[in-house]
């Protein structure tokens, strides 16, 4: 415990962190305002920059976006009724009716801090919840794994509003698209037609860039020539103590409610947000004010965003099982710099893993200070004309994607699953699940042949009733 | 259900179906190899199965629930996938950060930007800032085009 506290603090200590975490948060705060763009395609957009840093660089950047992008939302949500991301969208329900009575400030300063007392909550339940869960994480074998990497999917039915069953149309799309490339125990050619690039499969960034930036970008040409009203504002202030009176318990509640379904694979922010909104209206005694600019309402939903992003760090780092479209990102950034997200990083490289844990709490202490001081500067931010913003979006992503590996076969992934999730959004479809199956596919193939080859699935069908009690209990508690 | 409603399931069950098409035509491993496993083949038809099932519920849900019908994208959006295609060509015929160029100011335009040298300024200065800051501190080699063999050498 000494260690984890000793590994944490010296996040303090060093200058450059320092400077990376206040910079990414900038950075992380214009990405949530700019509606469209959000944590998840900020953070794809991003992961190409991070190649040359060292790890726990790389992932605290990471993490800090996926932080400060998920209360910025609540900023444009507030101020011009356009929920920057998602996870903001509950917000605007008492948000911005509060904004339109001249009282933006109070609601700004009320989001502002449960985000914050919400995010830090989340990252001391991760610290504590996440060697625990390693520890027993510790003796998993492949069938386990593989029951594990099922349950993951399994939640993809819930993962986003398309449906349940598009959900998992997706999620099987995503598993197929991993199974691309030559076999990795036997190295047959699966849907290579002679293309040598695609060897080892494609590439997580070219595709998430695509699936999530470029696929935004053809949506958000839908509403070209769109202009945001402003609402006035004076300035951000604290709560008063007669709001703290009121709100606490809601915050109480929402921390409890964001982390637990942040941790649950696949669920994220903007669940979190929906049931800790409405949770905080069953709860209160003025259900009344609900939709009219309650501050209980932006309480509930804001505090249980920001709780669900450290519990949806709890799956990715101990078992590999991203628990929302950005962690997905997270985990793929993990990949990249070396670090095997499972139950051994926490015995291998636990003193960057508390780093990483300890970069979350410091960027949530400074978007409190950004939400405070500089809310209004960063709202004047959202009305950037999309004409411009979303052209410059595009030079991002076609030159980042083809950054990793120097090859303009990333590039054209990138156009391909942009469109591809275009038309899947276009149809109901949503583009999380593909990416989530996409992640877990490898894993999902890999463990079901390492769990065959152990327990024999033809030949040997009486050792094979354990692996299939795993299976089936799995599936009950998904069901 | 209306004919249109037919689109999506079909359009998966004929990519299911060429799926499980073309994992029937891989080559199978040697028994000593597979061991107790599957064949590579295997995992890919399992799956397009399920999409199968899936797609065989999806289309009781639009027979019960026929979907609200999707209204045609503007031609903003059309122009932008047409213009995707052009940053194809013009990354083969030319140069890749002359394709970003031209493509950022045709969709600056093509977005309702109204003022040319707003939209001509941001096509040229993005593209420029973004290659310094690949090209001198992350260090990535960009592909040759007119522009960059020039830059090169």
């Amino acid at each position: 415990m000494l260690e984890a506290l000793q590994a944490m603090s010296s996040v303090i200590l060093d200058p450059f962190l320092l400077l990376l975490i206040f910079a990414t948060t900038i950075i992380g705060v214009i990405i949530g305002v700019l509606p469209g763009i959000g944590a998840t395609t900020g953070a794809a957009l991003l992961l190409p920059f991070t190649l040359t840093m060292t790890p726990v660089h790389a992932i605290t950047v990471l993490a800090t976006i996926y932080v400060s992008a998920t209360f910025a939302g609540s900023i444009t949500a507030i101020l011009i009724n356009t929920p920057g991301t998602s996870a903001a969208a509950a917000t605007t329900f008492d948000g911005f009716p509060l904004a339109q009575r001249g009282e933006a400030g109070r609601a700004l300063g009320v989001a502002v801090v449960s985000s914050t007392v919400g995010g830090i909550f989340s990252v001391i339940v991760l610290c504590i919840a996440a060697p625990m869960l390693a520890r027993v994480a510790y003796h998993f074998r492949p069938p386990e794994y593989f029951a594990l990497t099922l349950f993951g999917l399994s939640m993809l039915a819930s993962i986003s509003s398309g449906g349940a069953i598009k959900n998992l149309i997706g999620g099987v799309f995503g598993v197929w698209v991993a199974t691309i490339g030559a076999e990795p125990t036997t190295g047959i050619e699966r849907f290579m037609f002679g293309n040598y690039d695609l060897y080892e499969g494609l590439s997580f960034v070219p595709v998430f860039i695509g699936l999530f930036a470029m696929s935004e970008l053809l949506v958000q040409s839908k509403k070209a020539n769109q202009i945001a009203s402003a609402i006035t504002m004076k300035a951000v202030k604290l709560p008063t103590i007669e709001d703290y009176k009121k709100i606490w318990k809601t915050i109480v509640r929402s921390c409890g409610i964001g982390t637990f379904i942040g941790i649950l694979p696949a669920e994220g922010a903007t669940v979190a947000s929906m049931i800790g909104y409405a949770e905080a209206r069953r709860w209160s005694k003025n259900k009344e004010e609900f939709g009219k600019g309650s501050i209980e309402g932006i309480a509930g939903a804001e505090s249980a965003n920001n709780a669900a992003t450290g519990g949806a760090m709890v799956p990715t780092m101990v078992l590999g099982i991203p628990g929302s479209g950005t962690t997905a990102i997270i985990l793929v950034g993990l990949m990249v710099h070396g670090l095997r997200p499972g139950p051994y990083l926490f015995t291998e490289q636990v003193d960057k893993v508390y780093q990483i844990f300890g970069a979350m709490i410091l960027a949530n202490v400074m978007f409190l200070v950004m939400g405070l001081y500089a809310a209004k500067l960063f709202a004047r931010i959202s009305l950037v004309p999309i004409s411009i913003l979303w052209p410059i979006v595009f030079a991002f992503a076609v030159v980042g994607s083809y950054s990793l590996s120097s090859a303009l076969m990333d590039v054209w992934i990138v156009l391909i699953f942009g469109t591809i999730g275009f038309f899947a959004r276009r149809h109901g479809f949503a583009v999380a699940p593909i990416a989530v199956g996409f992640i877990l596919g490898e894993m999902v193939e890999t463990n079901l042949q390492n769990s065959l080859k152990m327990f024999g699935f033809y030949e040997e069908q009486k050792n094979n009733l354990k692996f299939q009690n795993v299976i089936f209990q799995t599936w009950a508690f998904a069901g | 259900m209306k004919t249109s409603d037919w689109i999506v399931p079909g359009v998966i069950t004929v990519f299911s179906c060429v799926v499980i098409y073309l994992s029937l035509q891989l080559d199978l491993s040697p028994p000593m190899i597979v061991g107790h496993s599957m064949q590579p083949r295997a995992f890919p038809i399992f799956l397009m199965v399920i999409n199968l099932i899936l797609i065989g519920l999806l289309t009781y849900q639009f027979y019960k629930n026929p979907p609200a019908s999707i209204p045609l994208e503007p031609f903003h959006t059309w122009g932008t996938i047409i213009l995707l295609i052009v940053f194809y060509g013009l990354t083969v015929a030319a140069d890749f950060f002359l394709a970003i160029a031209v493509v950022m100011f045709l969709m600056c335009i093509l977005w309702g930007e109204k003022r040319i040298p707003v939209a001509l300024s941001t096509a040229l200065v993005t593209p420029f800032l973004i290659f310094v800051l690949f090209d001198q501190v992350l260090m990535i080699r960009f592909p040759r085009g007119i522009i960059l063999d020039w830059y090169y050498g």
